[in-house]
């Protein structure tokens, strides 16, 4: 009983992490139509500003309010500058974004020396109950997590940004002709997949320190999530973390974890192959 | 329409151009010299090679032994080279891929055509140049990283610590000051398949026992079920071969779970100054690691705080002069090396590996060093150290020179 409670959680808050990664990831997709290969490294930016904070001798807290405002409007720049060339060409779109990643990650690579630093969390240590003991920082990340999940989609569904985003997407000649400036939606939207990752970065680096792969580690992971999810809405993506995570949480108390880690893999392609538009299908929210 | 044609002629040659530009970076920028200083001998300068991750996951480690390199082929050139003749020091990039190192390590071996290589981090690495230098580079090879063992090619000399040497001592000091129930968390690859071989022989031999052995893919991150088996198994000693990015996760997971607090010893091999740095203090206290050289050891062996101190002067910064990046098998290698060629009288392959398979230092990093003969292996004296409030403590050494037991 006790073990199923620890496994619960534990695997809860693994899901959890890989959702709030994915979200950022899910966003950019699914409302613009790129797969962002550089969103592993907005993820690791997040994590790097929570250290530098922390190095600047402020709070960790600080590094973490801060990171996905200062990635927000890196990614805005980057979509001014870059990746706006990219819409016609998907396909280019991944290469260049994967290009912005490269340099982005060794840049950092070369700022921390190739290290792996540990960065503490603002609450740390572990809420025991009876023999058991839960991680106080994972259970904070399932509260934000949650929390978060439910303000992009009340941001998405219920306000007028988000109803100009998705018109964005669904006739983009239309929206333009209606009066919206789909260039200026479309910055916006990058943007904020882009301060999504940035939070998920910094709210992750205490639990798997700052290291230059860090994103890498989640970017497939990210990427098979949102197959499994469906392209297109913004619950597809985030079902799709779900699933994803809590798979790779709870095989390996099942399974030997090597056997685990490959699973979720041909899991994930037979259930695209029998169900190839995702869990989620269609447009809209 | 002229100018649209000259356009895509520009565009063309641009491509061009920029092909030849990219070919260059991805071949070119990886090369260092750095030419001796004086020559006077009509032989010219030896050449001694390196190739070591510089860039890419291996780049902290692989920086250092390039900085011991360039520190040690100084001071030998400043106290008048070797044979009469001065050293120059040619460094490769290996870049933490093997498919680049076997043709940046061919550049030393065909283009430079060094006398000696030195290199190599990961026993991957080894195992794709080993061939390039050894059989048909026809040039000696010094692997420096403490190691799995059983790696007994001609003229292969192995200068880092071995599984026995980093367990003999080790492992009964664990069972004495943590318990007799040992956990072998692994990463799945071949340095901690062997290592673990070894290991369970020693804890078996010594009245442990094994209760969990597992092996889990290179970049897993949550360790969740392992924990929780760890703790419900009653643990004594977890001896850790998971590798970073692993391990930070890892050990914390552990010290949430409360494996500390119940009186539980977490013991790690490769731990170094290098990774004391991935997790909180209070998370790894107590954390024993065994190796062939610690920072600590300054306090009372001059001649290591002397290396240190000049290293330091050298090299500050994030590049570390610690054991488990090489830097001291970098170090022990090339002095070995250094009074090989010195008895040997000559550069030639064979001359120099005759005489290294009995060289000896009587000083070095954590003390002398000498090769057992016809081993190809290094004993050396071996340490062992405990992470208290972020910084080691010797807490063990071995009496005199450990020896490898390999070949």
């Amino acid at each position: 009983m006790e073990n199923l409670l620890v496994a619960l959680f534990e695997i809860l808050s693994f899901g959890a992490i890989v959702v709030l990664v994915v979200l950022g990831l899910g966003i950019i997709a699914s409302m613009m139509g790129i797969f962002n290969f550089a969103q592993g490294e907005f993820v690791l930016l997040g994590a790097y500003i929570t250290y530098l904070a922390h190095t600047a001798g402020l709070p960790v807290w600080t590094g973490m309010v801060a990171a996905p405002f200062v990635v927000g409007a890196l990614g805005f720049v980057l979509e001014r500058l870059i990746v706006r060339r990219f819409y016609a060409a998907p396909i280019v779109a991944m290469l260049g974004t994967y290009a912005l990643g490269l340099i982005i990650r060794e840049i950092v690579r070369g700022l921390i020396g190739g290290l792996y630093i540990s960065v503490p969390e603002p609450i740390g240590g572990s809420v025991a109950l009876g023999s058991m003991h839960f991680s106080t920082w994972r259970l904070v990340i399932i509260v934000v997590t949650a929390l978060v999940m439910v303000a992009s989609y009340l941001l998405l569904s219920r306000t007028s940004f988000g109803l100009r985003v998705r018109a964005s997407l669904e006739n983009p000649a239309l929206a333009r002709a209606s009066g919206i400036s789909t260039n200026a939606i479309y910055g916006a939207t990058f943007a904020f997949g882009a301060a999504l990752a940035g939070l998920a970065g910094a709210l992750i680096v205490p639990v798997f320190s700052l290291f230059a792969d860090l994103g890498l580690r989640f970017l497939i992971q990210g990427f098979v999530a949102v197959m499994v999810g469906g392209i297109g809405s913004f619950a597809g993506p985030v079902a799709g973390a779900g699933v994803i995570g809590t798979l790779s949480a709870a095989l390996p108390w099942v399974i030997q974890p090597v056997i685990a880690d490959v699973l979720v893999f041909v899991l994930a392609i037979v259930f695209i192959k029998f169900r190839p538009q995702g869990l989620v299908s269609g447009k809209g929210i | 329409m002229s100018s649209d044609s000259d356009f895509q002629l520009n565009r063309r040659r641009f491509l061009s151009n920029f092909a030849f530009a990219g070919t260059a970076i991805a071949t070119g920028v990886g090369s260092w010299v750095v030419p001796a200083g004086w020559a006077n001998a009509a032989a010219g300068p030896i050449k001694v090679g390196i190739g070591t991750d510089l860039t890419g996951p291996m780049g902290y480690a692989g920086n250092a032994d390039a900085n011991v390199a360039k520190m040690v082929i100084k001071q030998i050139n400043d106290a008048g080279g070797l044979l009469g003749r001065p050293l120059e020091l040619y460094i490769e990039d290996t870049a933490s891929n093997e498919a680049v190192a076997v043709g940046n390590v061919r550049k030393l071996i065909q283009r430079d055509k060094v006398d000696l290589v030195l290199g190599g981090i990961t026993s991957s690495m080894r195992n794709a140049i080993k061939d390039v230098i050894v059989s048909r580079g026809k040039t000696l090879y010094i692997y420096p990283q403490l190691y799995e063992g059983k790696e007994c090619t001609p003229n292969l000399f192995c200068t880092g610590p071995t599984p026995a040497q980093q367990c003999d001592e080790f492992i009964p000091w664990l069972i004495k000051n943590g318990g007799k129930k040992f956990a072998l968390p692994s990463a799945n690859y071949v340095w901690p398949h062997t290592l673990n071989v070894y290991a369970r022989k020693v804890i078996e031999a010594n009245g442990g026992e094994v209760v969990l052995e597992e092996y889990y893919p290179l970049d897993q991150i949550d360790f969740s079920s392992t924990v929780n088996r760890i703790i419900s198994n009653k643990v004594d000693v977890v001896f850790n071969t998971v590798i970073p990015p692993g391990v930070g996760p890892f050990f914390k997971q552990l010290y949430e779970a409360g494996f500390l607090k119940n009186g539980g010893r977490l013991a790690c091999v490769y731990y170094d100054e290098n990774t004391l740095g991935i997790n909180q203090p209070a998370e790894i206290e107590g954390l024993a690691s065994c190796l062939d050289y610690f920072k600590a050891l300054t306090k009372d062996d001059p001649v290591s705080a002397k290396l240190q101190a000049d290293y330091d002067k050298a090299y500050p910064g994030n590049f570390l002069f610690a054991a488990g990046s090489a830097a001291t098998g970098t170090y022990r290698g090339l002095k070995l090396w250094e009074a090989a060629v010195k008895e040997a009288g000559k550069i030639d392959r064979d001359g120099v590996a005759a005489a290294l398979d009995h060289a000896k230092i009587s000083e070095g990093p954590g003390g002398p060093a000498e090769m057992v003969p016809g081993k190809r292996h290094c004993k050396m004296n071996m340490y062992t150290a405990v992470a208290k409030n972020g910084n080691y403590e010797i807490v063990a050494r071995s009496k005199g020179l450990v020896d490898p037991k390999e070949c």
